[in-house]
Parts: C-alpha cells; structure tokens; sequence
C-alpha cells in the first residue's frame, strides 16, 4: 500500500512538472526533457506490438550472452578456487576486463564479428563474467574452516567435499553475481543496437532519437522498455534463486529463527 | 570403575606441539601422555589456553604433534580418521544450511556411500536417540541452540564410530539447557557405549559425565593431574547435590592452585 502511494505521487509530481516546463516556463523542448506520462503511456499502448517485439529480440540475445557469460564465470571461479596458479594467472586479466570501456569495445567486437546477433550475444556475455565470477569465488571460499574440517573428518574424498559443501555454499555468492549481472547484460545487449543493428529496442531507440521532438514519446517509450527488461531479468534470477536455494537467512519466515 | 588397565582406545606418548610464530615460539603442549580405555568417557579440563582443544584435535587428526606419537584404536591418528573410527562434535553445531536435519544427520552415511533407504532408516533411529522424533523434515535453523548441537551428535554417531570427541559441544548453551543435555548425553551413551573424550572447562560438567578427569594447566600446556570420578551410573540429577559432588569439586579445584 505505502509502495501504491509512492508510486502514485512519483506520477503525478511528474505530470506537474512536466506541465510546468511545457505551460508556465515554456522551456524549449520541454517534452524531449520531461514528457507527459499519459503520452509515453499512450504511445506505448499504440506501439505495444512492436515493443514487445523488439523487446523480446533484445531480451533473447541478453539471454543468450547473460547463459554463456554466467556459465564461464562460474567456471573460472571454481578453476581460481581449486588452484591459486589459475587466481594469479586468470584474475589480473579479469580485473582488467573490466576496465574496457564497453562503448569502444562494442564497435571494435561489431567490427571483427560483423553480426548483430553474435555481438550483442559477446557484449551481454562480456558484461555478465566478471560479478559472476567474483561472487561465486567468493561464495565458495565463504566454507566455514569447521565445515571443511567436519568433511576432512568422514575422510570425505575431494569432489564430495565440492558438490556437498563447496558448490552449495557458493550459491548465495553465485546468486548475488547473477541478479548484478542480469540488468547489465540486457543494458549491454541494447547498447549494441545503439551501435547498429536491424532488431531490438535499441535500434527503435535510435531511430525515435533521430526523427527529433515529434519521436519523443515514442523515444521514451523505448526507454522504459529497456528499464522493464532489466527488472523482469532480476526478478527472474530472485525467482530461480527461490527455487534453487530457499535455504537462505532471507527467505527464511520471520519468527522460525533459531532461539 | 573403569580404569586405563581396559584395552587402551588411545594411547598418546610424549606429545609435544609448538606453534612457531615471529618473535617466540609458543609451546602448546608439553610431554603429554595419557591413555584412554576402550568404552571410557573421559573430559579433557582446563582454562584456556591449557591445550585442550588441540589435544583433541591431534586425536582427530586435525593436527599433527611436533614430537610424540598418537595410537587411536590401534592405528596411526590418520588411519584411525581414515577408517572413521571417530565421530566429532564440534563447539558450534557446524550444520549445512542446505541439508534438512534428517540429510545433515546422515551426512556421514552418504559419503560412505550408504543406499537411500538405508539412510533414512538410520536417520529416524537416531532422531529417536537423541529426543528429535519429527524433526527430521526441518531445516537447522529452525531448531533452538541446544536442538542443534542435538543433530550434531546424532550426525556424530551415525556411522557408529568407536570414539565420539566432542570439544566443548555444550559451552554456547544457557546453563540449564547445558545440564538437560549433560542427562542426555549419559542416556544416549549409555545405550552407544563408545569411547568419549570431552573437551570442557567446566568442572561440574566433567565430573558429572565422566569416569576420569584429565586437569590440564597452561603455558605450556601440559597435564597435571588426573582425577577418577567414582560416582556411580547412572548419574542422576540428584549427585550434582551430593556432599561426594562437591568434594570432587573442591579435589579438583585444588589441583589448580598455583597454576
């Protein structure tokens, strides 16, 4: 209820000020900075087909790059864990990734690949490793030393040692890479659009910016398509999160706690 | 009365630990030999500091001692461990969060590759062991401190282990929960009947459970004497009240002065 409120109130402080800009001050383009929400909405029930089109083109291809980011981000975390020779060779150059500005690296991939498909796919992918791998790293060197030494105590071999105790316990860290990284691939995947692409909500982005002011709504549109996109991919992953790993302090009902 | 003239269970010679650190070496241990009968249920007593845990933990083969030599059931501390011959609990329950009661109880079993069935059968005979009949379907955390520590012993005893070790299992639990679980433990060893070492700096809690005191004094750590308890089985609630309890008490307590 409170959240309804809020919400409500956000709406209609923003249709004021969007009628103040365009009424009273009579700001230049005053509807490109803040249009009226009833416009972007209306638009957005106008052009729902397309949207939804594009939308899922974008959010398929983030998918894809997001599956194949996570799966060798999880990879890499169990090789660093299982070896500190592959942590001091691998996590420099992981770091480092980083620091590559996905606005330059997007057109040089487009550029070597020549496929929107496989771009977007790489960038998502690109995008998604690093938080994965990080948290998982961190999930699975989260083993209590006394829960290791309870394993080293039933002479436990060491790959049950990896699916009973490591691989569980990672899964909190590998969770919480995984709702980073979800949002992100979709933002990646759109920015590859931007940079030239047939399909997908970055390229009716693009094209709603070109045509100028009388775009704007439809512009805006775009925009809050991309921003439902990532909040559906989060959602998604606390959704499977539920499913895999209900075990977690989170989840737990209130008042079951240990006394 | 049991004394170390039984079948001795394990046999520690001369045991030395140093822990080398910067500036000096700290001396953990010193020339400890003692001997445990087959079927004893034995405490480890002191302050901190006094290298209880450690001596437990060289029995457990966590550890390796700087000098001496450690016989458990007849073999090397790490074939003992190897074979499973003990059982360990822990200060903390250590329970996987992942795992319900009834699948951290038979943890044990499944890395000793034990069929399902099997397990379960065996999971339900020791909940009825240790007073948890029911909660077997739960999650760890959904049990109080004292029920906790309850399934770690169970887990303790599932693969039937000759030895049980149990280093200070009762010392994060209120006082009453502590003497509760004290009458349990007796009950449950009674119909067991290993070996116990119990690690503990509480002196009415080892004279109550055992059948011999090993008083252990700090820096270095070393054993200074060993007390036989001859209060009769079963222990009641009653004895603590006992003129012959408190005399222990005062015996015991005067083997710490001039520590």
């Amino acid at each position: 209820m409170p959240t309804m409120v809020w919400g409500l109130g956000l709406l209609v402080l923003w249709e004021a000020a969007s009628w103040y800009l365009l009424q009273v001050r009579q700001v230049p383009l005053a509807q490109s900075k803040l249009p009226y929400i009833h416009e972007v909405l209306r638009a957005f029930a106008n052009y729902g087909g397309t949207l939804a089109k594009e939308g899922a083109v974008t959010f398929g291809n983030a998918g894809l790059g997001f599956l194949l980011g996570s799966a060798a981000g999880a990879l890499l975390a169990i090789l660093m864990s299982l070896s500190k020779w592959v942590e001091h060779l691998a996590f420099p150059y992981a770091v480092a990734s980083q620091m590559i500005p996905i606005l330059g690296l997007a057109p040089i991939l487009y550029g070597i690949v020549h496929d929107e498909q496989v771009a977007r796919i790489l960038i998502a992918g690109y995008i998604t490793f690093f938080p994965v791998s990080i948290n998982t790293l961190r999930g699975l060197r989260s083993v209590e030393p006394s829960a290791l030494e309870l394993m080293y105590s039933y002479a436990a071999k060491s790959w049950s040692i990896y699916f009973k105790l490591k691989l569980p316990a990672s899964l909190p860290g590998l969770f919480s890479g995984l709702k980073i990284a979800a949002p992100l691939a979709v933002t990646g995947a759109i920015l590859v659009e931007l940079m030239g692409a047939r399909h997908g909500v970055g390229v009716i982005m693009l094209r709603n910016l070109y045509y100028g002011p009388s775009h704007t709504y439809m512009f805006w549109s775009t925009v809050i398509v991309g921003a439902l996109l990532g909040v559906l991919s989060y959602l998604l992953m606390s959704a499977i999160e539920r499913l895999v790993a209900p075990w977690q302090p989170e989840f737990r009902a209130k008042g079951g706690d240990r006394s | 009365m049991v004394t170390a003239t039984g079948f001795p269970e394990i046999e520690l010679a001369d045991i030395g630990m140093h822990y080398p650190s910067d500036a000096t070496e700290v001396i953990a241990l010193q020339n400890v030999s003692l001997n445990i009968a087959k079927g004893e249920f034995v405490s480890l007593l002191g302050p901190s500091g006094c290298g209880k845990t450690t001596l437990l933990r060289l029995m457990a083969d966590l550890i390796q001692p700087t000098s001496g030599s450690i016989k458990v059931a007849g073999k090397s501390a790490k074939e003992a461990r190897l074979a499973r011959k003990y059982g360990i609990v822990f200060q903390n329950p250590v329970l996987y969060d992942w795992r319900r009661v009834e699948e951290n109880i038979t943890l044990p079993l499944e890395l000793m590759g034990v069929k399902k069935a099997e397990r379960k059968r065996k999971a339900a005979e020791l909940l009825d062991l240790v007073g948890l009949q029911g909660f077997g379907d739960k999650y760890p955390w959904q049990l109080s401190g004292g029920m906790q520590q309850r399934v770690a012993i169970a887990r303790a005893l599932s693969m039937e282990p000759e030895i049980l070790l149990m280093d200070e299992p009762f010392s994060a639990l209120d006082e009453f929960t502590r003497e509760r679980l004290n009458e349990e433990l007796l009950s449950i060893w009674s119909q067991v009947k290993n070996t116990v070492v119990f690690v503990t700096h509480s002196i009415s809690e080892s004279i109550f459970l055992s059948d011999r005191v090993f008083v252990l004094s700090p820096h270095p750590g070393r054993l200074s004497s060993v007390a036989d308890i001859p209060l009769p089985r079963p222990r009641t609630r009653e004895m603590r009240n006992s003129p012959e309890f408190f005399g222990l008490i005062a015996q015991i307590r005067g083997s710490f002065e001039g520590v």
